[in-house]
């Protein structure tokens, strides 16, 4: 018995997922989250689980800590030691009105206050000479302003420190340990150009760092008394894993930890069913998220934003992050009446606590879950195996109350409206990522996880005309841990330094910079694991010279000379055009320089069925009634853990396991490939 | 109605307001010109077949008024000889425009042979025309200046291109190749959105799709009235200056009437004056601007349509300043369209404190700072707005260094990015602390100070000041803001403050520093918390002299420590010297 062992905290529920590396066997755990100690949730699912943590070969965990610790405003308090004249880049932000008709807007919070920023006179240009040199008075003073105030962390982030960072790595030696504080170094976080986006994402790190410590030593601690021997790796938002030390030091990159996992998995599913392009959909509890990956390569960008919302400019963050985009629906989200009398649903949910009505622990909003019960979509014995107690009066009489009787209309007509609303947000996020990007939705399968995932999927690829939808044989509940078993270790390196193509030397500079940045990556893999066999590819954010946007573009490794310039700048076009819709003449240049490393950990292979059943008889469970599109219906339920790839079902049907339920339509056909995933068409398709 | 077409209705309702979005970022995608595509300096609409606006999606808020004014214009002129595949243009500010730049698309869309809506497109076009490159200016005194007039035509007749026309916009046009590829684009995008229009009839059918345009109207005209109904009811009215009428130095004297009742909001300019330079609004800018603040006080966050502007009244004398006629320049109209908004946000603020603040900087202080740089012999140019302080709530102070009323998600670029690209250091970019702000109960925002060196031989330096000789207003005791100004540091000469510079020559080495005003106070400064006092001392917002002579609370000068005892005798001293002053 060799485990390796996936750990996701969500908004609801912590998932753990274990899988024996011998027999194939999987094993799983949901259990509630902690929000106020999430460790306590974590050790809870371990105990539950049984696993022997002396026979555990890895640990990933996807934890919420830092993204809460940032939302709650608990962080700790932070001092900036900025370059003079530029003390309120965190308050004067990008000045920009998201909520432009809302007069009474008030942008994000500076974190640091303004009598923690404090100015060092020193400069260094745009293109890195040192214009003045550093007064190192000036850090000593504001030492000591930091240890009178009770600073607990420190950050130093000076301006154009992406060209030459000599004045932040000298003012962080004279401030290193003298002071009982951690200490980040603006150009340790991103070598990306914005003063404010560096900064800011600095100082967030800075503001994380004291609790994540805290936390990740505790989790270790733990670990190492249940008999673990090895180092845990925490999730990174670009998809990789790195080391507890790395997340001790840079809890920024952590940011988006647990999320990106069920992309890393879909893209793993898609490769094993051979389709390249696919969204992935994440319904989960409170939340929707989907992502778009053509190719097989997940999008990870550098402009993510955190607590963004259409009110909000939020704060930007700079560290890689898998593209995603989330939207307020999931399976807890509350239906609710407008102020003119329109149903809504979400982006309110009632989560885990007090949790839909039907769970009976004090709801008293009408949710989707409420809706899937009253309509016998989902089966009110059968939630998490029997494992939750469903009370189906709670949920009809929240919905009869609250929705049906202010339209006077039947609780399953009101139940309905409520499940098609939140189909319609599920789609919306579809589009988002799709047809707002400049892709068609049809050109995609749909894979799906999150307990609610699957429940939209059948009715979205009605309404987007998609052709194909996948649902994995994981439990789609527990998809995003089981992710992280996929994963590799991975580090990103982006590096600002405008290099017009069509001027001397670029040649020079660009073999210089990669070489530079590789040798860079491959020393943090020594010192993080001391390994060496990493595999390292290169991306180029360019843009044509004059222009803002920049459009990312995959280089090869190696020497570069002027015919491979040519091979890059057509390259470039070609992506410029499918994202913009347009080419341009003129020079081209590379703004920033994107390195990834990953070193590739033993992939476990999913099994093919044995023994697979010969009739649908073996998984039908029995028959349910079920109201949909106005009418009553009887439907077959199926085991989805017991299915088989020698049989088909037609629509309608209901397909569940414990951890969710697939409604297949009336115009759709079910498969199952010989690993056990799920394959939904139209009936008309393939 | 069946019951179950009331969610059917909800979701055709969301696809139409959806497929605004789409063909908002479908133009900003494909557009070739940074305006657009940076500074979302464009908006895109769908109404019904008569007009009425179902859906839009502006990047500023200054474009929420003009669309179905455009479509009643096409409406008007075409009525009964629009065909699919037709593309009509225009850009005639007298009727439903901005200014020339800025031209409007309509598209109608079929269903068989009924029209069933117009979708709309404005966008900036870089070229127009006119006297100067860029087209839009500052010293016009009549509209041929400022480019070329597209008065309704069709640019497209039943999915051709109308060549002849195109022909002679490009013929007019500096840059010929921008103002082709924006205008197709902003085709390309009107075509996402039609058909997605045509798949919602197909999957719904007509009616269903006609029904749900009608309860789109439906609702806003009920969420209009509900909302009006929360308003305090009657008369208010307000008054302000212009700093000048766009060519001579003579402040344009503006004034506002808002009625609201039961089911109407009236805004009356009668009795404004009249500008000659190009800083008027034409009427249907004006009614955008009357919109921003409508919108603002009753809900800011409602997906506003024709139904929930129907109550909205806006009148305007014309001649005046707000409803321009011909041949009047309207070029920088921006400048008279913030009044709208802001005389009318000035005459509810203190009866609508859960929705307005205090008077904030309001101009948008459109900087120009280019030339070639001849260290590599290039051109650039920084052309932008300026962030600026906003007035205080009734619960909370104002904002610092934000865009202006008339700017939205509009970003203010990077420091390190301008310093890469241009021949330009910028010495410091702060609060502009020293410039102060409104102080009261709650305190205005701080502006800006952004000091532009010189890097290169020689550089132009432009830049249009508002809000420089009439500060922001302050409310409820609350003080007035402080000035928009700029300081030009010339080589062998004294500083020269100023709120207008035209292609003014910079030589290497020398400074501007702009500096935003910081917005109204709410309340008596002599009711702030004095813990509030002390913070805003610790954090340098204002000195400790400040913070005794305006606000009456006395500070240790070391610990920062309150001396209550001092603090509570000098506010009543001050009250009571305030009192002999009233009385004498």
């Amino acid at each position: 018995m060799v485990y390796r062992i996936g750990i996701d905290i969500g908004g609801a529920f912590t998932d753990l997922v274990g899988y024996d590396d011998e027999t194939g066997e999987l094993v799983w755990v949901k259990d509630e989250t902690t929000p106020h100690d999430p460790s306590i949730g974590v050790l809870r699912t371990i105990s539950k689980s049984g696993i022997d943590f002396s026979k555990v070969f890895s640990i990933i965990h996807g934890q919420t800590l830092v993204i809460n610790t940032i939302i709650e405003r608990k962080g700790a308090k932070v001092g900036l030691i900025t370059t003079k004249g530029f003390r309120d880049v965190l308050e004067l932000q990008r000045s920009n009105r998201r909520d432009m008709y809302n007069f009474r807007y008030q942008k994000p919070d500076p974190i640091v206050p303004r009598y923690l920023r404090l100015e060092v006179e020193e400069r260094v240009t745009a293109d890195g000479e040192i214009l003045k040199p550093m007064k190192e008075e000036d850090v000593e003073n504001a030492l000591e302003r930091f240890v009178k105030e009770g600073v607990e962390s420190i950050c130093i982030s000076f301006i154009n420190s992406y060209a030459n960072p000599n004045h932040e790595l000298r003012a962080g030696e004279i401030v290193q340990g003298r002071v009982d504080a951690p200490v980040t170094l603006g150009h340790e976080i991103t070598r990306e150009w914005r003063e404010y986006e560096r900064t800011m994402t600095a100082v967030l790190n800075a503001y994380v760092k004291p609790k994540l410590i805290k936390y990740l030593t505790k989790l270790e601690e733990a670990f190492k008394e249940r008999g673990f021997k090895r180092s845990p790796f925490v999730m990174l938002s670009n998809g990789g894993v790195a080391t507890f030390d790395i997340a001790k030091k840079f809890p920024i990159y952590t940011i988006e930890s647990g999320p990106v996992a069920g992309v890393i998995g879909g893209v793993y599913i898609a490769k094993l069913v051979g389709d390249s392009n696919v969204i992935i959909l994440d319904g989960g509890s409170t939340t929707t998220k989907a992502s778009l990956v053509e190719g097989l390569i997940p999008r990870v960008h550098t402009e993510y934003y955190v607590e963004r919302t259409k009110t909000s400019a939020g704060y930007p963050v700079r560290v890689p992050v898998v593209d995603t985009f989330e939207i307020g629906n999931g399976g807890t989200s509350i239906a609710w009446i407008d102020s003119i009398g329109n149903l809504r649903v979400g982006p309110k949910a009632a989560g885990a606590y007090p949790g839909p009505a039907c769970y009976g622990k004090g709801g008293t909003e009408p949710t989707v879950t409420d809706a899937y019960v009253v309509n016998g979509l989902i089966n009110p014995e059968y939630l998490l195996g029997g494992a939750m107690r469903i009370h189906k009066k709670l949920a009809y009489d929240v919905i009869e109350q609250k929705v049906a009787d202010h339209y006077n209309i039947s609780v399953q007509e009101a139940a309905e409206g409520i499940i098609k609303l939140a189909n319609e947000n599920a789609a919306f996020a579809i589009r988002v990522v799709s047809v707002q990007r400049g892709y068609d939705p049809r050109d995609f399968t749909l894979i799906v996880h999150g307990g609610s995932g699957p429940m939209f999927a059948p009715f979205i690829a009605q309404e987007l005309e998609i052709k194909k939808i996948i649902v994995p044989v994981i439990p789609p509940g527990v998809f995003s841990a089981w992710g992280m078993l996929t994963t590799d270790i991975r580090h990103d390196l982006v590096y600002t330094e405008i290099v017009r193509l069509d001027k001397e030397p670029a040649i020079r500079k660009i073999n210089d910079i990669y070489s530079r940045l590789e040798m860079k990556i491959l020393e943090i893999f020594r010192e993080e694991l001391g390994v060496g066999e990493v595999v390292i590819q290169r991306y180029a954010d360019m843009r044509y010279y004059g222009q803002e946007h920049t459009v990312k573009v995959p280089i090869l490794s190696g020497n570069i000379d002027a015919e491979e310039i040519n091979v890059i700048v057509n390259r470039f076009h070609e992506y410029h055009e499918r994202e913009y819709a347009f080419r341009l003449e003129g020079p081209v240049e590379i703004v920033n320089f994107h390195v990834v490393g990953e070193y590739k950990i033993r992939k476990f292979e999913l099994k093919e069925i044995e023994n697979p059943a010969e009739s649908s008889d073996d998984a039908l469970i029995g028959e349910r009634r079920v109201y949909l599109n106005g009418d009553d219906l009887t439907l077959s339920v199926y085991n989805k853990q017991k299915l088989s790839p020698r049989f088909k079902i037609n629509g309608p049907a209901i397909i569940e396991d414990p951890t969710s339920t697939v409604l297949v339509l009336d115009t759709q056909k079910v498969s199952v490939d010989k690993y056990g995933n799920v394959i939904i068409s139209e009936s008309g398709g393939i | 109605m069946s019951k179950s077409d009331l969610f059917t209705l909800e979701i055709i309702k969301s696809g139409l307001i959806t497929a605004n979005e789409e063909m908002f970022y479908a133009f900003g995608r494909t557009a070739k010109s940074p305006v657009i595509y940076e500074v979302l300096d464009y908006a895109v609409a769908m109404t019904n077949s008569d007009g009425d606006l179902i859906a839009q999606a502006p990047g500023v808020p200054g474009f929420s008024g003009v669309l179905d004014f455009a479509a009643r214009e096409v409406l008007d002129k075409w009525n009964g000889e629009l065909f699919p595949g037709d593309v009509v243009g225009l850009n005639v500010p007298y009727k439903s425009g901005t200014h020339l730049n800025d031209v409007t698309l309509a598209m109608p869309v079929f269903y068989k042979d009924e029209l069933l809506s117009i979708i709309l497109n404005k966008g900036h076009w870089s070229e127009v025309g006119g006297m100067h490159f860029g087209s839009w200016t500052s010293d016009s005194t009549e509209i041929y200046q400022e480019g070329i007039l597209l008065p309704c035509i069709k640019l497209y007749k039943e999915g051709k291109p109308n060549k002849d026309v195109i022909d002679i916009i490009l013929e007019n046009s500096r840059l010929p190749q921008h103002t082709l590829g924006d205008m197709e684009a902003q085709v390309a995008s009107m075509k996402v959105a039609s058909r997605r229009v045509e798949r919602l009839v197909e999957k719904y059918g007509i009616e269903m799709v006609k029904k749900a345009m009608e309860k789109i109207l439906a609702d806003g005209y009920r969420l209009a009235l509900l909302n009006i109904s929360k308003l305090p009811k009657g008369v208010f009215e307000a008054e302000d200056y212009i700093d000048d009428d766009g060519l001579t130095d003579n402040p344009v004297y503006v004034k506002v009437r808002v009625t609201i009742s039961e089911n109407e909001f009236v805004a009356d300019f009668t009795g404004s004056g009249s500008a000659k330079g190009s800083i008027a609004s034409p009427y249907a800018a004006t009614v955008s601007g009357v919109r921003e603040t409508y919108i603002a006080v009753t809900d800011p966050h409602i997906h506003f349509n024709g139904g929930y502007f129907r109550p909205l009244k806006v009148i305007a004398p014309p001649g005046s300043v707000f409803h321009p006629v011909k041949p009047t320049p309207t070029s920088t109209y921006w400048e008279s369209m913030a009044y709208a908004t802001d005389l009318v946000w000035k005459a509810l603020a203190p009866h609508v404190p859960d929705k307005l603040t205090a008077g904030h900087f309001l101009s948008i202080l459109a900087t120009i700072l280019g030339g070639v740089d001849n260290r590599i012999g290039e051109p650039f140019a920084i052309v932008e707005p300026q962030p600026g302080g906003w007035g205080a709530g009734y619960d909370k102070d104002g904002e610092s260094g934000l865009v202006a009323c008339g700017d939205g998600e509009t970003f203010i670029a990077s420091n390190e990015v301008y310093e890469k690209r241009m021949p330009i250091m910028v010495d410091r970019y702060c609060l502009n602390v020293e410039g102060g702000t409104g102080h009261g109960k709650f305190r205005g925002g701080f502006g800006v100070i952004k000091d532009y060196r010189v890097l290169c031989d020689e550089a132009y330096f432009t830049v249009s000041i508002g809000r420089s000789k009439f500060p922001p207003w302050g409310v409820a005791g609350g003080m007035d803001g402080t000035p928009n100004y700029c300081v030009i540091f010339k080589h062998g000469e004294e500083p020269k403050v100023t709120r207008k510079v035209a292609a003014l020559k910079l030589r290497k080495g020398e400074v501007v520093s702009l500096r935003s005003g910081g917005g109204g106070g709410w309340g008596d400064p002599l009711e702030r918390d004095p813990e509030r006092v002390r913070m805003d001392v610790k954090n340098e917002y204002i000195t400790i002299k400040v913070a005794k002579e305006i606000y009456g609370v006395v500070l240790h000068p070391n610990t920062l420590e309150i001396d209550w005892d001092a603090t509570n005798e000098l506010r009543q001293k001050i009250k009571r010297e305030r009192q002999k002053k009233t009385t004498k």
